[in-house]
């Protein structure tokens, strides 16, 4: 039976154009999405490339000034810019750290929008994790971007429905379905034939689809081949997922109008209601502190603690004697006072910063959690691993970014209590930034939860199927 | 060949078959006259497996079609009321498709001559079956009844709403099938059509079969007025 199935469906695919129709369908939309994203990323790349530019120009520019003061030139300079006071340059040239872009970052563009993709952590300062400047327009988030996992997640179970709402239904309706039952075959292991059969056409063209866009914006297949294959991977048992939902659909319903807005409806509740009623959840449960209340808050402490800070430096001095003045001069200055104060500050401000990064953490948990609950979840959280954009690794970053600003701090630290100067050398040691990824989590495991669905939809599709062979209600 | 007994379907209350028992041996054809809802589509549903009866039992070649779906099926050919074929195919791969999903595989020529056999016109062979008239469909139902060599032929009002060249073509098919020891059930409204290839007629009524003749036992003005009887009669055995 499959040998004739595959070859009549093929032959009344072609004929009817749906197959010409889809392919082209879908390499104009993920075409798009693929440019889409693609634009994104060149922005922040070029943007990353300027940003180290810049950084890059004006340490020459030091590293040219220092070396005449080294060499005992007089150089014109303005007394906060020169390089040989070590918190000038802590200050002044800082280095950049970010968050690189991944081989599949077009792909998704999940939380890059809210979240910036670099830093300068400078001596002064440690809101870096309040740093914004790369804030998308709000409007486009509202609208979400039109991205490749945009379409696989969004776009693409509209397009199987409408391939395939009617896979039985029409036969029923039609008249053929009482013809194809008179003939010594099982009808459900016909309906599963033609199901399968347009599930790998559409497999088929969608993989295609996604390789030549892939392609055509200089993927690297060779050294990205694992992250090409758990995408594809991903990509095959959401569509399987959808088609079980069509099969399950159309035996239990059976009618070629109500499978469709039965379609609609699964959709819309898989699509959309599911993560947003997660969402919600996580919200309510564990609120996110208000931003500008944590910002004030901040500030006020902030207030609080440089009106001691003569106080806070002659403790730090007693817990820190190596860094007290040898010759007794106690003629401080402000970056003396404000390096005392960073402990201070820090340990400040741990509970409130931590307060909000609890409950981010425990959004994150519960999101996690609840992904399981719908295939949509699963496929952002998992395309967003995959792109390198995820919650989790911007949280990672700013971590990582948090932990460097201390070690640069720090580095200039012995130079300014020890009263020395900066120098060539030390520009050679200084500390600099290497963006580490967190360990993705198993797409594999992601899949198989994907195909575990579409073994029960699968299941509770035959026993539908018996019971209603039993009444006569599939054929008649 | 096809044989009913005690066959008996209800939805609920409703009685569509009630005690069903005849017997159709090979080259004979029962043409099954009866209004809407007599219960003649429902036998034919019995027989096909399609529904299950509630008590009773049918049988085609012997074999129990509740029992033995997959085993009854290659003996027989249905022809419901619309063949429905798929309209993107033509009618050699419309022929090939149904006979190859039930194990079957022949030639193109093979195809060509089944369809030659059943009447269809050669230039119609590979014409896509959306342009086919009702009759021309249900040459290619025919035409797979012979290519399956099939022992039971089930027609579900086949000649309604064909023009009466059409309706007389078929009816010539049907005599040779007959003729090829087929066994023929065919449910109909046409008494006219019935008596001329009948071998026997059956009567129903709100899912009893009132009247059972031999075709040599009745003239058609005889048929035509105990159907007429029947059908103004009110529910009583006769």
């Amino acid at each position: 039976m499959f040998r004739y199935n595959f070859k009549y469906e093929l032959k009344s695919l072609l004929r009817s154009r749906w197959l010409l129709l889809l392919s082209l369908l879908l390499l104009i939309v993920v075409l798009f999405a693929g440019y889409n994203g693609k634009e994104k990323v060149k922005e922040r790349t070029q943007e990353l490339k300027n940003v180290v530019l810049e950084s890059n120009t004006n340490d020459a520019a030091m590293a040219l000034v220092l070396d005449s003061i080294e060499s005992g030139l007089q150089v014109s300079v303005n007394p906060r810019r020169m390089p040989n006071a070590p918190m000038n340059v802590a200050y002044n040239y800082p280095r950049v750290a970010a968050i690189p872009v991944a081989p599949l970052t077009f792909i998704s563009t999940g939380q890059s929008d809210l979240f910036t993709h670099f830093i300068k952590p400078s001596a002064y300062g440690d809101s870096f994790s309040l740093d914004y400047s790369e804030l998308a327009n709000p409007i486009q988030l509202l609208f979400g971007s039109f991205d490749l996992s945009f379409v696989i997640i969004y776009i693409l179970p509209l397009i199987i429905i409408a391939f395939s709402y009617n896979i039985l239904s029409e036969e029923k309706e039609y008249g053929s379905l009482k013809l194809l039952a008179s003939q010594p075959i099982s009808i459900y292991q016909w309906i599963v034939q033609k199901t399968a059969l347009r599930f790998f056409w559409l497999t088929l063209i969608t993989l295609a689809v996604i390789t030549i866009t892939l392609l055509f914006f200089g993927f690297d297949f060779k050294t990205n081949f694992s992250a090409f294959l758990q995408l594809i991977s991903l990509v095959c048992a959401y569509i399987l997922f959808w088609f079980t939902i069509v099969l399950l659909v159309n035996l239990v319903v059976n009618n070629s109008a109500k499978n469709a807005v039965s379609l609609l409806a699964i959709w819309v509740f898989v699509i959309l209601i599911i993560p947003a009623v997660v969402g919600q959840l996580a919200n309510s449960f564990y609120p996110i502190p208000s931003r500008t209340k944590m910002i004030t808050e901040v500030r006020e402490l902030k207030e609080e603690l440089s009106s001691k800070q003569d106080k806070i430096l002659d403790n730090f001095l007693r817990d820190h004697p190596e860094y007290a003045s040898k010759d007794g001069n106690s003629n401080y200055s402000f970056w003396h006072k404000y390096i005392a104060s960073q402990e201070l500050v820090e340990e400040e401000l741990k509970p409130l910063i931590s307060s909000y990064e609890d409950q981010l953490t425990k959004q994150q948990n519960w999101v996690r959690l609840w992904q399981y609950s719908s295939p949509a979840i699963l496929m952002q959280q998992s395309f967003n691993n995959l792109a390198h954009t995820s919650t989790t690794h911007y949280q990672s970053y700013r971590n990582q970014v948090a932990l460097f600003s201390k070690e640069w701090r720090n580095f200039f630290k012995p130079m300014l209590y020890g009263n020395k100067n900066f120098t060539t050398n030390d520009y050679k040691k200084l500390p600099s930034f290497t963006y580490e990824p967190p360990i993705n989590s198993s797409v594999l495991l992601k899949v198989v939860v994907l195909l575990i669905f579409s073994v029960i939809f699968i299941f509770i599709g035959k026993q539908v199927f018996v019971k209603k062979i039993k009444k006569g209600t599939i054929i008649s | 060949m096809i044989k009913t007994t005690n066959l008996t379907k209800k939805y609920g209350d409703f009685t569509a078959l009630d005690n069903l028992n005849v017997e159709i041996k090979e080259g004979e054809i029962l043409c099954l006259l009866g209004a809407n809802g007599a219960g003649k589509s429902t036998t034919i549903n019995l027989l096909l497996n399609f529904i299950a009866p509630t008590s009773g039992n049918a049988y085609i070649n012997g074999l129990d079609v509740v029992k033995n779906p997959k085993k009854t099926k290659p003996y027989l050919t249905y022809i419901p009321e619309n063949l429905m074929l798929y309209p993107t195919l033509t009618a050699i791969e419309n022929l090939d498709y149904f006979l190859g999903i039930g194990g079957k595989s022949f030639s193109k020529a093979e195809l060509k001559t089944f369809l030659e056999e059943a009447g269809l016109q050669q230039e119609a062979f590979n014409k896509r079956v959306q342009f086919f008239s009702k009759g021309m469909r249900q040459k290619v139902g025919i035409a797979l009844a012979i290519a399956k060599g099939a022992k039971v032929l089930l027609l579900d009002e086949p000649t309604s709403g064909l023009d009466p060249k059409s309706s007389n073509e078929f009816g010539e098919l049907l005599k040779r099938m007959k003729n090829a020891k087929v066994a023929i059930l065919m449910a109909t409204h046409d008494i006219f059509r019935a008596k001329e290839i009948g071998t026997h007629i059956g009567i129903m009524k709100q899912g009893v079969l009132k009247h059972y003749f031999r075709n040599d036992e009745i003239t058609l003005q005889n048929l035509e007025k105990v159907y007429l009887e029947t059908m103004t009669l009110n529910n009583t055995a006769v």
